[in-house]
């Protein structure tokens, strides 16, 4: 049974980089230091100019509904390379800077949709595993 | 060839096995998302090395062609004897950062350029031109600082990718094919001890009837 314990040990760390409690962009950008406390103990730091770039892509009143990181939920279950993102203020500011169409709630992105993504928001997104 | 697991062929034995079966086939996809995701990262540092790669090398040419001038203008011996006076002195903090839980360096370094009065060197017997070949030589630092941690990203990444990748492979080509075949084995097993106690039935009806 070592083998089940070493799975569920390692599907318990698969989360741990993820933060306690997410930040809204309104928050994070009035905090001298946006940072958020991770599960592990660690820090997770903002850049500054991640944070402007979002807020230049939604609207002032929507800024308190945007949580930063923004969550790439990996799902098996979707297929293999495929990404949710969730939420309605997420999937305007994702859909915005993958100049894809918007759609509705939920947003269903691809591998090389998740590079570019994560090369433009390093800090400010986050991978998510789900089962 | 997987080796089947020791198992008792029970209906209790293959309940587990299928849940043990299930929890493996979850790990092995979520492990393989991991690695994925983890490819990815690896292949932005390394667009990332080979922009910062080539800033860097850019830059080390150009304060080599100056200081190529220092010794031109300066003299070989007094350029020697200025960068042994030097102060070799720098600030830089050095702390972690998480990719997926993977700690990676941080390197935070203050202003690397320095003024021509505090680099420790005299200025009596030294030129202007050993002064631009210093500031190019700490602007070359600067970027090298940050191929540094860039590259040293890039090895923890790819660490993890092979602790990763291991697991994926022990998964699926070693547990998961055991587990299966010890599961084909208990349930082809359960069916053949299915079948003698029908053949078994059968016999007892045909002899019962036989005696009646």
């Amino acid at each position: 049974m070592s083998a089940d314990r070493l799975i569920k040990f390692e599907l318990s760390k698969l989360n741990v980089h993820l933060p306690e409690r997410r930040l809204s962009l309104k928050e994070a950008l009035s905090s001298a230091k946006p940072q958020v406390m991770s599960r592990d103990g660690s820090v997770h730091t903002f850049k500054r100019e991640e944070l402007e770039f979002l807020a230049g892509l939604l609207p002032e009143a929507d800024r308190d509904k945007l949580q930063v990181p923004i969550l790439i939920a990996l799902e098996p279950k979707l297929g293999r390379g495929t990404a949710r993102i969730s939420g309605e203020a997420e999937v305007k500011v994702v859909s915005q800077v993958l100049e894809k169409e918007l759609t509705a709630v939920e947003l269903l992105i691809y591998r090389p949709e998740v590079a570019i993504l994560r090369r433009k928001l390093p800090t400010t997104t986050q991978y998510l595993f789900l089962w | 060839m997987a080796i089947a697991l020791a198992v008792s062929p029970t209906r209790m034995e293959l309940l587990k096995l299928k849940q043990r079966v299930g929890l493996a086939q979850k790990g092995h996809d979520l492990l393989k998302e991991k690695m994925d995701a983890l490819v990815i990262e690896f292949f932005e540092v390394v667009r990332r090395i080979q922009e910062a790669r080539m800033k860097a090398f850019d830059q080390l040419s150009v304060a080599h062609r100056a200081l190529s001038m220092g010794f031109a203008v300066v003299g070989t011996l007094e350029t020697k004897q200025a960068s042994k006076e030097t102060k070799r002195e720098l600030q830089v903090e050095i702390s972690t950062r998480h990719i997926m839980g993977i700690a990676v360096p941080a390197v935070e370094v203050g202003e690397v350029e320095r003024n021509a009065l505090v680099r420790g060197y005299g200025l009596h017997m030294t030129s202007s031109v050993l002064d631009e070949a210093s500031r190019e030589f700490e602007r070359a630092l600067k970027l090298l600082i940050e191929l540094a941690e860039l590259e040293a990203s890039a090895f923890a990444i790819v660490r993890e990718l092979e602790k990763t990748k291991r697991r994926v492979n022990a998964l699926e080509y070693i547990l998961i094919p055991r587990l299966r075949e010890a599961l084909k084995f208990i349930m082809m097993r359960l069916d053949e001890m299915e079948r003698e106690n029908f053949t078994r039935l059968k016999r007892i009806k045909a002899m019962m009837e036989k005696r009646e």
